[in-house]
């Protein structure tokens, strides 16, 4: 821990500082990794008009493909027939393309996935944004100064969470 | 590329001799955030976003691409959108948008040949999904796949009047990811892809994060959070350089502003607030205002080090290096003078300034290192696809829908995938240059201002000097280093007590301006001399892919 005692003595949150349950390394990446999913999510709040069924209220394909005479009604398909016929979630098709991959001994998708930086990760105040060179000693957030601190201890340390 | 693998089918479209006429087709880029689009006649293609949209004001309809300039209040909106970590998952959304987009509303295929793009390594499914709607659904008379950086790197090879082998590295920096791709001889080298999971989508949720954390909720408005971030976020020159001046108040605090947020009454989009327009005060005072500070530049910066938000992946520049050291020796060089950058993370203000100053600072001295971004990063590979059907005999390399039928997907799928491909085994000898990154070890387990990270016992002014010389090495950047050695920068940071940075930074940025068109001359005179050897090269990006 970084933490210089100089700079808090005196501060009330020391005291309870020390009695706070430290949250181990497993808490922590869970919280990272459910950070990288939201990072990732293309909604936060739920779908205001679920019940808008996208098939029906959407006009039908109308160009003039429509009209051509080589064109019949057979080769018209419902968006729900292509969804259900190519429905496959990410990792499937990252691990059929690597199976895929390693049988014909060529580069895949998650081969090209960029190294770790040599360089040391910088830090940031995850309440301000300016630099933070102190731990919270609950959770390892980083933050600033007393005042930066005392902000993450009310609202988004982990102990909350834990 | 087609080698052996090409064949002919009867009756297809193989009676013409090879001669330099002129198809028309349509060309297709179709991204994660949005579809470019349009016949290659035009200048110019549609931009139509790539999705869906519900608003919490329009009960009765759904918006699909660009028909939310139709929808009067774009609070809250919720987006249906077709890619997962920009590959096709969702077929459901991405059907009705293609739909539309051929439609007479944008651009209708008409019997034309298409031309598609498909992001790097493709799904198989999803290119057999791929195929059968265009071929069997939309009937598209012949078809085109290819990577969107195969086209960016055709425009860029025709534009400079280049001839087909040289060397050039594409960093497309898009929605979903970032990739680096090397080209050599006109392949993409597969050893040298690098593809980094940070892209404008996890910037814009970062920015809406912080903002909420920070200020007001805005977790549900990614829309007008993803304005903000365009209208008002930049790339820092030096990090440490803007939060100082960040960390002013008054005016001296030149990074500050105020964002008026759009209440979709009068104020469509927002914008940042002339607080000397008095005009508009008296309205601007009933909106909400964001307050943007750190905030401009901090989002961006994870582009350059994604470990500011613990991904364990590095920065966009060291992977551009790091990709052009996985490539041949003999490329290595050559690869640094024709350093691409295209997407819509370009638009970043200081973007190809910091990529410039970043790779000229990692890459050996005596190397020249030229860095190329075209007026219209988002619509450049778009852009490519009539350099594409300048291609001699191009229209042989179509596949038909008569092929495709008698061939199936799997076949043409080949064709596809092999185009521009290089998937060689590096040379031993090359690992010897990646010794030059080793002095990024002796930064290892120290933080950016050369503090030492605990349980680590090297001296703290070693750190300091390793850390300044990488920043001077090229010796434009002598200013940014000073601070960065001072006991007690990181008070002078929270205290304000540094005065005319603002100046400093000035003149930083006007050298490294000079420079930067320094090496720009030379790097054409250079090619100037170079002609004759221009028109003696004659292979092509069909060429065979082997060249060690
Ligand atoms: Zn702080
Ligand atoms: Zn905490």
């Amino acid at each position: 821990m970084t933490i210089s005692k100089s700079t808090l003595r005196g501060s009330n949150r020391i005291k309870e500082n020390d009695k706070r349950r430290i949250v181990d390394e497993t808490s922590r990446k869970r919280r990272h990794r459910k950070i990288m999913e939201l990072l990732e999510s293309d909604n936060y709040h739920d779908d205001p008009h679920a019940d808008l069924v996208m098939s029906k209220k959407i006009p039908k394909f109308d160009d003039n493909l429509e009209h051509r005479n080589t064109r019949t009604k057979k080769k018209e398909r419902t968006t729900e027939y292509y969804q259900f016929k190519y429905r496959k979630n990410f990792q499937q098709l990252v691990d059929e393309d690597r199976a895929e991959a390693e049988l014909n001994k060529r580069v895949s998708y998650m081969d090209i996935q960029c190294e770790e930086s040599p360089l040391p990760p910088r830090h940031f105040c995850a309440v301000c944004g300016f630099l933070g060179q102190y731990n919270c000693l609950s959770c390892g957030t980083r933050y600033c100064s007393i005042r930066c601190m005392d902000t993450h201890m009310d609202t988004r340390c982990l102990k909350w969470a834990a | 590329m087609f080698k052996s693998k090409r064949r002919r089918t009867s009756g297809a479209m193989d009676s013409k001799p090879a001669k330099k006429e002129s198809i028309e087709a349509i060309i297709v880029d179709s991204g994660a955030y949005s579809i470019k689009a349009g016949l290659s006649s035009i200048k110019k293609p549609n931009v139509i976003p790539n999705c869906i949209m519900k608003a919490k004001s329009e009960r009765k309809r759904l918006f699909l691409g660009n028909q939310i300039n139709d929808c009067r209040d774009c609070s809250g909106l919720y987006f249906l959108l077709p890619c997962e970590k920009g590959y096709i998952t969702k077929w459901d959304v991405q059907k009705p948008v293609w739909d539309y987009v051929f439609s007479h509303n944008v651009c209708p295929i008409n019997e034309k040949p298409v031309i598609m793009t498909q992001p790097l390594f493709n799904f198989k499914s999803i290119q057999d999904c791929m195929d059968e709607i265009f071929f069997e659904e939309y009937e598209v008379p012949s078809m085109f796949r290819l990577n969107p950086t195969d086209l960016g790197r055709l425009k860029y090879i025709e534009d400079n009047n280049f001839t087909q082998d040289v060397p050039c590295i594409i960093v497309d920096t898009g929605y979903s990811f970032t990739n680096i791709i090397p080209y050599i001889n006109g392949n993409k080298y597969l050893r040298g892809i690098r593809r980094l999971n940070v892209g404008g989508k996890l910037l814009t949720n970062h920015m809406k994060d912080i903002i909420s954390y920070r200020q007001y909720n805005v977790m549900e408005e990614t829309f007008v959070i993803n304005q903000v971030k365009e209208d008002t976020c930049y790339v820092a020159k030096n990090i440490l350089e803007e939060l100082k001046v960040a960390a002013k108040s008054g005016s001296e605090n030149t990074i500050v502003k105020n964002y008026v947020l759009p209440d979709f009454n009068n104020i469509r989009r927002g914008y940042i607030q002339d607080s000397s327009d008095l005009s508009r005060k008296e309205y601007e005072d009933n909106c909400q205002i964001l307050r943007l500070n750190n905030e401009r530049f901090i989002v961006p910066e994870i582009l350059f080090h994604p470990s500011d938000i613990g991904m364990k992946c590095m920065g966009i520049a060291e992977a551009v290096v790091k990709s052009i050291y996985s490539c041949p020796n003999e490329y290595q060089e050559e690869l640094c003078k024709h350093i691409i950058l295209i997407g819509g993370n370009c638009n970043f203000p200081g973007f190809k300034e910091r990529m410039y100053n970043e790779l000229r600072s990692q890459l050996p001295h005596s190397w020249q290192v030229h860095v190329f971004q075209p007026k219209n990063p988002v619509s450049y590979n778009w852009e490519g696809g009539s350099s594409l059907l300048k291609v001699p005999d191009f229209k042989t390399y179509m596949v038909t829908k008569a092929e495709y039928e008698e061939l199936g997907s799997t076949i043409i799928q080949q064709r596809f995938n092999t185009w521009m491909i290089d998937n060689s085994e590096i040379k031993e000898e090359t690992r010897e240059k990646e010794e030059i990154l080793s002095y990024l070890d002796n930064l290892k387990d120290k933080s950016v201002f050369g503090k030492q990270e605990p349980g680590e016992n090297v001296s703290k002014t070693d750190s300091d000097e390793s850390d300044t010389n990488i920043q001077t090495s090229d010796g434009n950047m002598n200013n940014t280093g000073q601070n960065v050695s001072d006991e007690n920068n990181q008070d002078s940071l929270c205290h304000n007590s540094e005065t005319d940075i603002g100046s400093k930074l000035k003149k930083t940025q006007l050298k490294t301006n000079e420079n930067a068109t320094e090496t720009l001359d030379e790097f054409y005179l250079e090619e100037e001399e170079c002609e004759d050897l221009r028109n003696s090269v004659d292979l092509f990006p069909l060429g065979n892919g082997s060249y060690l």
